[in-house]
């Protein structure tokens, strides 16, 4: 368990030992002293101690094993051991061009305003239709809406493999297009093996760990 | 929790008990590193810190005596 989780922890089990204190002896509260005590035990710590429960959950909800912990993720996260450097998501996840640790999160997230929130509203989608909804096979799984080149623009704009890349640049159009979205990175033809998960068992996989 | 207990102290048991229901989900959900922990802490411990937030509240509201003859 990370240090943090675990200082929260103490915090949460020092606040319910000081409003245990409150409940088994609330005449307490008639001095001055007790009456600072109780707004402290019961209103201020409480609210301190949602807040960082809450923060620690979404900094862990970004967590490549958060997001593989639902089984139908499963075949998802085996992609990223291919053994093949075609494979988008492999290729980046052992490459370290991502985080490993939040693999996921920094390619599927929306590099926009109000980005997080928005993917924490899909993880809610997620989450509803993995346990009350009907969710579909792996491989049938597709994006909400079209990946936007943003998501890739935020770390490859700028680039020199990128912005002076052969390919990008034997047509001189092409790198516009790219950065206006209007030529996708990943099913134009150019990156279109990201994750490929229905074929994950003719491939070879990739024994070592990022 | 006694029959004898006045109205403040009431108030301030029932914040306790919602506080601690409300704090013991939180420990809960940070041990249970499961993608629906998040749900149960954001929703279930969310309910109850308002409800306890909102007993406490109340006991700092005086209670109306009857007028003294």
């Amino acid at each position: 368990m990370p240090l943090q989780t675990s200082l929260i922890i103490a915090v949460v089990l020092l606040s319910i030992a000081l409003i245990g204190v409150l409940l088994a002896r609330p005449s307490i509260t008639n001095t001055r002293g007790g009456k600072m005590m109780a707004f402290l035990v019961l209103f201020l710590l409480p609210i301190l101690c949602f807040g960082m429960g809450a923060t620690s959950e979404m900094e862990r909800s970004k967590s490549t094993e958060f997001c593989l912990s639902c089984h139908i993720m499963e075949p998802y996260g085996e992609s990223l051991h291919v053994d093949d450097p075609t494979y988008l998501a492999a290729a980046h996840f052992q490459n370290h061009r991502v985080p490993a640790q939040q693999a996921c999160y920094t390619c599927h997230t929306n590099y926009a305003m109000f980005g997080s929130f928005k993917a924490k509203l899909h993880g809610l989608r997620h989450v509803y239709i993995y346990y009350l909804g009907s969710p579909p096979a792996p491989e049938k799984i597709k994006l909400y809406e079209p990946y936007n080149n943003r998501e890739c623009l935020h770390c490859h704009l700028g680039a020199r493999s990128f912005e002076q890349g052969a390919v990008h640049n034997a047509d001189p159009d092409l790198l516009r297009a790219v950065k206006a979205n209007k030529v996708s990175c990943v099913s134009s033809g150019c990156h279109e093996t990201v994750h490929n998960v229905a074929t994950l068992g003719k491939v070879k996989m990739w024994a070592g760990q990022p | 929790m006694t029959n004898t207990a006045n109205p403040l102290e009431r108030r301030l048991r029932l914040s306790g008990l919602l506080l601690i229901l409300a704090l013991l989900t939180e420990v809960i959900c940070l041990f249970w590193a499961r993608p629906l922990s998040f749900l149960v802490l954001i929703s279930i411990e969310g309910v109850l810190l308002v409800l306890g937030l909102a007993a406490y509240l109340l006991s700092l509201v005086p209670a109306k005596h009857p007028p003294e003859s």
